[in-house]
């Protein structure tokens, strides 16, 4: 009975579906899910303890000095995403409003846009680490040559200026992405629709306004999704920019580095936590579904709308 | 987009406006080209520094060295194991990618050309995958791959690239597949050609130029991953690119003109490829967001 | 002559005992990939002496040794011997109870070790040893000899005499100190490179009897010393310096000092070799205040409880605690051994050496990393933020003593 259900045709989806499928849940599915299970655990080093129910949370979340560094790195990923958000996706909106004029040399300007994205970002890490240095690095050495010494900074080094300089970087290396997704919206807007707006308004803020941005919008939410999901994963630019420690005190710890560092230790401090570390990362994770989740779904409610 | 739309938006039609337009245009340029300059200075500054000494970056960071001064880039080429890590990153990311193609090809295929209970809900499973920050199951991970005795191996990183690249492929794949008209494929069916040779001689050959977007989106990430080889991988000789470069970078940490040279030789083969192909990776890399 | 003698009759002991045996595999692990060549040596001579024992030397990245050994521990596929951190790190493992316990019984030259070595390899939880220390390191001054002469500045007696001589550097357009405080760890070690002398021994007793903890004056005394020396004589910009930019100031000659390590030494000497140095313990306010360094075991070596090879790896382990092997590890990785014995080719070692006969503890490293948090992450964090001028040598004592009460119970009221 069994092996009639399963006809050639059946047996032939089936073969195309499986091995993604079980790629995905053994690999993506499964440890998600265990990330939650082992929350609830107490670790000592890889061995699993006993069920401490909700104490790995109470533990990031109410105890200090835990909890204030929870906070503290949160804060920072609001901070970043909201920076990001105006110097990256604000000015890659800008960009891209200019590019579309396709004025001579608009190509060129397209790819040097771009060509940061597929940089890796250790590289552009490693590369505004040097540049940013104090003593040696081009950022100061060419205020000096431009005749404004004065602005020279420790920039890493101090809290005032340290995680402004790792969105720098950020924005540096990712600016092109938005800049061309909102390129790619802008070049599909209807010539007939623009032309109507032009009989209408010579305005090009009541253009934005009214035709190019409500168009933009369902690539805007995307980009914005992703940008948020970034900021609250972000870890690569500044573990090679500033350290797991988040230095200078803790001026540029964010949840990333946090997890990191709770759960596989660091050079000085206490022992890796597996418990706290798998509690932050369940707290980061719900965080991030609930949000991005909300945004899709809206994003999809608009798309049918329009 | 359409030249009608160009010659519109760019030509001026009143004419008591032109010299606003000009100024305008004057700023954008402007605006452009110092862009421009802020994107592409750097990495110049870099790959100038690759061929000097420290005392000349320090010096002069701006200027234009002896290019046929290749100390760094020996030092490099015969002083580490730059070129073992450079291999390991092909053979990641060539399997990886192969995988991530062939996988994400078949479920796209059978989504997209089957109608069966639950193929709405196995898309909406994949695409889940897409916003799922992966790096967050980093321990349970790391359990597994001890549990399957594939920690500190190559396997460790393909299985997890492949897991992560495969939504995103089955998305792009499965829109475009679904595009495709069914004529030719009724046809064959008619003449009682079999689904396997079906998909292989008649579908297969059309959905090239999707997987190269779907290969240039996830071939990127993969190339420039540093966090899972960070957690994975701990031998030397097992390290990829970026991960090599960061022991690299804290090796020689007081040796600018060598560390200008790693950087400028672990990005010369993709920047190389993209310039070449600059319109496919732009195409690739915003084909997820463009709406 | 001596040692030869002994060194040779444990060599001879362990070459008798393995008569016989079938062929041994051992694996050994290490965090010291730079150190390879040599541990190649030690091993070949090593199996020389123990034929039918062969050791398998793999090297793993030293930030991720941690979860790679206790992965591989509690997956039952552990190295048979194994370098282990020490103090608060050890006990991570060895509390899984994958270590096996060491003593004189079945490692008799331990007996011979000094109780601050044997303390540092020693849980807290059992009192049980689970490690033979390899390496100590102390954290003092190094200097640019040619630079001192150079500007007729000799060792400081006196915390004056420090900045009268980082003066005179200054004035002379050189910078005092090379050192730079982004890297969060280098506060630490800085910071008891130069003051160990300032609070002194007497508050370090005093804090580890429970009759002192971190606001006590002497120790604001030395926070506010390190925060006066490092405003004043630190390189422009130190605050934005990270470690390796400091380390080349100094290997490059442009700095007359630089506050540290004695691992530093070894790195330094390899990155120019015609760099002239010195070491000095940072001195009191007077010259009679006892000239300390600040000491720490760097970790130890670990034989695996469930070992399929436990005489074996045993063998190997004696071979680790004995003296050939010690002057060996001091000849060829130019670090401190603390096999009682060994002698130090090079001047600067053996004055280290004779520095730690009267150091005092590295005090964060040795006693507050048990738990978080630690005394350490604290320490460093709130060093940086006394460089940004946000916080007092006084906050920095309250906040430490608050910190780590929250797991050391002396300091809990």
């Amino acid at each position: 009975m069994f092996t009639k259900q399963l006809t050639g045709r059946r047996l032939w989806i089936a073969a195309l579906i499986m091995p993604p499928l079980v790629f995905v849940c053994l690999f993506i599915v499964y440890p998600i899910i265990s990330a939650f299970a082992y929350a609830f655990f107490e670790w000592s080093g890889l061995a699993r303890g006993d069920f401490v129910w909700f104490e790995n949370f109470h533990k990031v979340l109410f105890v200090e000095p835990f909890a204030s560094r929870t906070v503290n790195a949160f804060s920072h990923n609001v901070f970043v995403f909201f920076a990001l958000m105006v110097f990256q996706n604000g000015l890659g909106f800008v960009l891209a409003y200019f590019l579309w004029r396709e004025l001579p040399g608009f190509r060129f300007h397209r790819i040097a846009v771009f060509l940061p994205v597929v940089l890796s970002t250790i590289v552009v890490g490693f590369l505004w680490r040097l540049f940013f240095h104090p003593l040696f690095g081009p950022v100061n050495a060419g205020l000096k040559a431009l005749g404004l010494g004065f602005l020279t900074q420790p920039w890493l080094g101090q809290d005032t200026t340290a995680l402004w300089s790792i969105v720098f970087a950020n924005a540096w290396h990712m600016v092109g992405f938005p800049t061309l997704v909102f390129l790619a919206g802008m070049q599909r807007i209807p010539g007939e629709v623009l032309d109507a707006v032009r009989m209408e308004t010579q305005s090009e803020w009541v253009k934005i306004t009214k035709i190019v941005w409500p168009l933009v919008a369902p690539s805007a939410t995307v980009v914005f999704t992703l940008l948020f999901v970034g900021a609250f994963n972000w870890f690569e630019l500044p573990y090679i920019m500033v350290g797991l420690e988040g230095s200078p005190h803790g001026s540029t710890d964010v949840l990333g580095l946090y997890f990191y560092r709770t759960a596989f230790g660091n050079q000085s401090g206490a022992p890796p936590d597996f418990g706290a570390g798998s509690a932050l990362a369940v707290l980061i994770f719900l965080f991030i579904a609930i949000v991005a989740g909300t945004l899709t779904i809206r994003m999809r409610r608009r798309e049918i709308e329009l | 987009m359409t030249a009608s739309a160009r010659s519109v938006s760019s030509v001026p039609t009143v004419s008591s406006n032109r010299s606003t337009v000009w100024t305008l245009d004057a700023l954008v340029q402007v605006v452009l080209i110092a862009n421009t300059l802020v994107m592409l200075v750097p990495i110049v500054i870099m790959v100038f520094s690759a061929f000097k000494t420290n005392v000349q970056i320090f010096q002069s960071p701006f200027s234009i060295p002896d290019f046929t001064n290749l100390t760094n880039l020996t030092k490099i080429w015969t002083q580490t194991n730059f070129l073992r890590y450079l291999g390991n990153s092909f053979f990641v990311t060539g399997v990886s990618m192969l995988l991530i193609l062939t996988l994400g090809t078949m479920a796209a295929y059978a989504i997209a050309r089957y109608r069966f209970t639950g193929s709405g809900f196995i898309l909406m499973f994949f695409v889940a995958g897409l916003t799922l920050p992966l790096k967050l199951a980093i321990i349970p991970l790391f359990i597994l791959m001890r549990d399957l005795g594939i920690l500190n191996s190559h396997a460790a990183l393909i299985v997890v690239y492949v897991a992560t690249g495969l939504p995103t492929t089955v998305f792009i794949m499965t829109g475009f597949i679904r595009t495709l008209p069914s004529e030719l494929e009724d046809a064959a069916r008619m003449d009682g050609a079999s689904e396997a040779l079906i998909m292989w001689k008649i579908m297969l050959p059309l959905v090239r130029p999707a997987m190269v977007i779907a290969g240039i989106q996830n071939v990127v990430p993969i190339w420039n991953d540093f966090f899972f080889p960070l957690v994975f991988i701990q031998s030397d000789g097992l390290k990829t690119l970026p991960q090599g470069l960061a022991s690299f970078m804290g090796e020689y940490n007081t040796d600018w003109g060598v560390l200008f040279s790693g950087l400028t030789l672990s990005v010369l083969p993709i920047i190389i490829i993209y310039i070449l192909l600059s319109k496919q990776f732009i195409n690739g890399m915003t084909s997820g967001a463009v709406k | 002559m001596k040692h030869f003698v002994l060194g040779a009759a444990v060599l001879a002991g362990t070459a008798l005992s393995t008569f016989g045996a079938m062929a041994q595999e051992l694996n050994f692990w290490t965090w010291r990939a730079e150190d390879k060549a040599q541990y190649e040596q030690y091993i070949d001579t090593f199996e020389a002496a123990n034929p039918g024992i062969t050791v398998t030397f793999s090297s793993y990245e030293s930030t991720n040794y941690f979860s790679a050994l206790s992965t591989s521990l509690t997956g039952g596929t552990g190295p048979d011997v194994m370098m282990v951190r020490s103090y608060g790190g050890l006990e991570t493992i060895s509390n899984g109870g994958f270590l096996l316990p060491l003593d004189e019984t079945n490692v008799p030259a331990l007996a011979g070790f000094s109780p601050a070595a044997i303390a540092s390899e020693t849980s807290r939880t059992d009192g049980k040893t689970y490690a033979i220390p390899f390496a100590s390191q102390t954290m003092l001054v190094i200097y640019n000899k040619d630079l001192f002469d150079q500007h007729g500045i000799t060792e400081p007696q006196t915390w004056d005499e420090l900045l009268a001589a980082s003066e005179k550097l200054k004035a002379a357009g050189v910078m005092p100190f090379a050192n730079g405080t982004a890297t969060a760890w280098q506060n630490e070690s800085t910071f008891h490179a130069l003051t160990a002398s300032t609070f002194g021994r007497a508050f370090y007793e005093d804090m580890i009897a429970g009759k002192a903890d971190f606001t006590d004056p002497r120790y604001i005394e030395a926070l506010t010393k390190y925060d006066e020396i490092s405003t004043k004589y630190f390189p422009e910009g130190f605050v934005g310096l990270d470690y390796p930019s400091a380390q080349q100031l100094f290997i490059s000659g442009l700095a007359g000092m630089f506050a540290g390590g004695s691992f530093e030494l070894a790195s330094f000497a390899t990155q120019n070799p015609s760099l002239n140095m010195g070491i000095f313990a940072a001195p009191g306010a007077t010259a009679e205040d006892e000239k300390l360094g600040s000491i720490y075991f760097d970790g130890g070596y670990a034989v695996n409880a469930t070992s399929k090879h436990p005489e074996a790896a045993l063998k190997f382990a004696n071979y680790l605690a004995s003296l050939e092997f010690g002057q060996a590890f001091a000849n060829g990785l130019k670090n401190i051994s603390p096999i009682p014995g060994v002698t130090f080719e090079s001047e600067l070692l053996q004055e280290v050496s004779e520095m730690n006969k009267t150091a005092i503890p590295y005090i964060m490293f040795v006693h507050f990393r048990y738990a978080e948090p630690s005394g350490s992450a604290l320490l460093q964090a709130e060093i940086q933020k006394m460089s940004a001028g946000q916080q007092t040598p006084e906050g920095i004592g309250k906040v430490i003593t608050e910190g780590v009460a929250a797991w050391y119970e002396p300091f809990q009221k």
